[in-house]
């Protein structure tokens, strides 16, 4: 397949992530709790990973550059998973002790990058496994993340039964298939599933999109206000 | 029995736009109605309210009413908490 079109389709995916990163600051603005800052940071790494690997089918030809590009592209995705599920872990707990635990695990994860990154420039002595090999584990791993969130999602929707809150598992769940066709096209080199990837994860992308635009830009929710006045005129 | 967590300010901020807004449509703000449903002390209440005109979102003349400001800045808290209820995050 040409080159242009899967580097169009990283572009428009890191393009994507990158607006979604304007919606997923809010909780963040609004609320002022540091456990929030997950998700902008989950989105911004995945626009950033899709960066790297629109880069890496850029430079193709030079060989030098385009292996680090894709160890980039690797850790970034795997960071903005272990990010988003950070932040749901973590959404319910509120209290000081569970604060103090997220500072924790938010430090480490930055470590984590910030070393990951060191490595993929500077190679340890006993060199770096095949990135094949590390690619199917890597993928592995965010299947297990979004497979996470999209439960812990899918219990908060069926807690309070809302047509509204069945979006945002659903595009979990595009970008769990997503990665897990890749997986099967880094098994078994299937074309369709290659394509097939690309296109859950545009899917995917696509509904946060309209989830946010709805949110933000469609008629205004004052449901609640309008319940309670309801509430209190009956009583 | 069921541990009350800390409400931030912003949320505090947020609860109070919202209940004044409320009281405001049904006549004349009691500040007694305001405390119960918003769930702070009396005088934390008032420190709130100061800090709520200082930043211009409410207004106490003629009135206790919310400014355009207090009721763009409840708009928005709204959606906020519209979209973390759509993004399966919960907020207490």
């Amino acid at each position: 397949m040409d080159n242009l079109v899967l580097i169009l389709a990283e572009v428009v995916s890191a393009l994507l992530c990158f607006t979604l990163v304007r919606f997923m600051m809010k909780p963040y603005q609004y609320m002022g709790e540091s456990r929030y800052i997950g998700l902008p940071l989950g989105f911004a790494f995945l626009g950033m990973s899709y960066i790297f690997m629109g880069l890496a089918l850029y430079f193709e030809t030079s060989l030098f550059i385009e292996e680090e590009i894709k160890w980039l592209q690797l850790f970034t995705q795997a960071y903005a998973f272990a990010f988003l599920a950070v932040t749901y872990y973590f959404s319910k707990k509120g209290s000081e002790h569970s604060r103090l635990r997220w500072r924790i695990t938010f430090a480490g994860l930055i470590f984590a990058a910030v070393a990951s990154y060191l490595v993929v420039f500077e190679h340890p002595m006993f060199g770096l496994p095949s990135y094949k090999t590390v690619d199917e584990y890597f993928r592995f791993f965010n299947i297990i993340c979004v497979l996470y969130i999209t439960i812990h999602t899918l219990r908060s929707h069926a807690s309070k039964p809302d047509p509204k809150t069945i979006w945002v598992p659903l595009s979990y769940l595009l970008l769990g298939f997503s990665q897990y066709s890749y997986l099967i096209c880094s098994l078994d080199e299937s074309f369709s599933a290659f394509i097939g990837a690309h296109i859950l994860r545009l899917a995917g992308l696509l509904v946060f999109l309209f989830v946010a635009y709805q949110t933000f830009y469609g008629r205004r929710n004052m449901r609640r206000e309008e319940e309670i006045l309801n509430e209190e005129a009956s009583a | 029995m069921k541990k009350l967590l800390r409400r931030d300010k912003l949320k505090i901020y947020g609860d109070l736009l919202f209940i004044l807004n409320i009281e405001t449509k049904k006549g004349k703000v009691i500040l007694t109605h305001v405390q119960l449903k918003a769930n702070v002390p009396f005088d934390r209440l008032k420190t709130y309210l100061s800090e709520l005109k200082e930043l211009g979102f409410i207004q106490d003349e003629p009135s206790l009413v919310l400014t355009e400001r207090g009721k763009q800045y409840l708009r928005e808290y709204e959606a906020v908490l519209d979209f973390m209820k759509r993004m399966g995050l919960t907020y207490e």
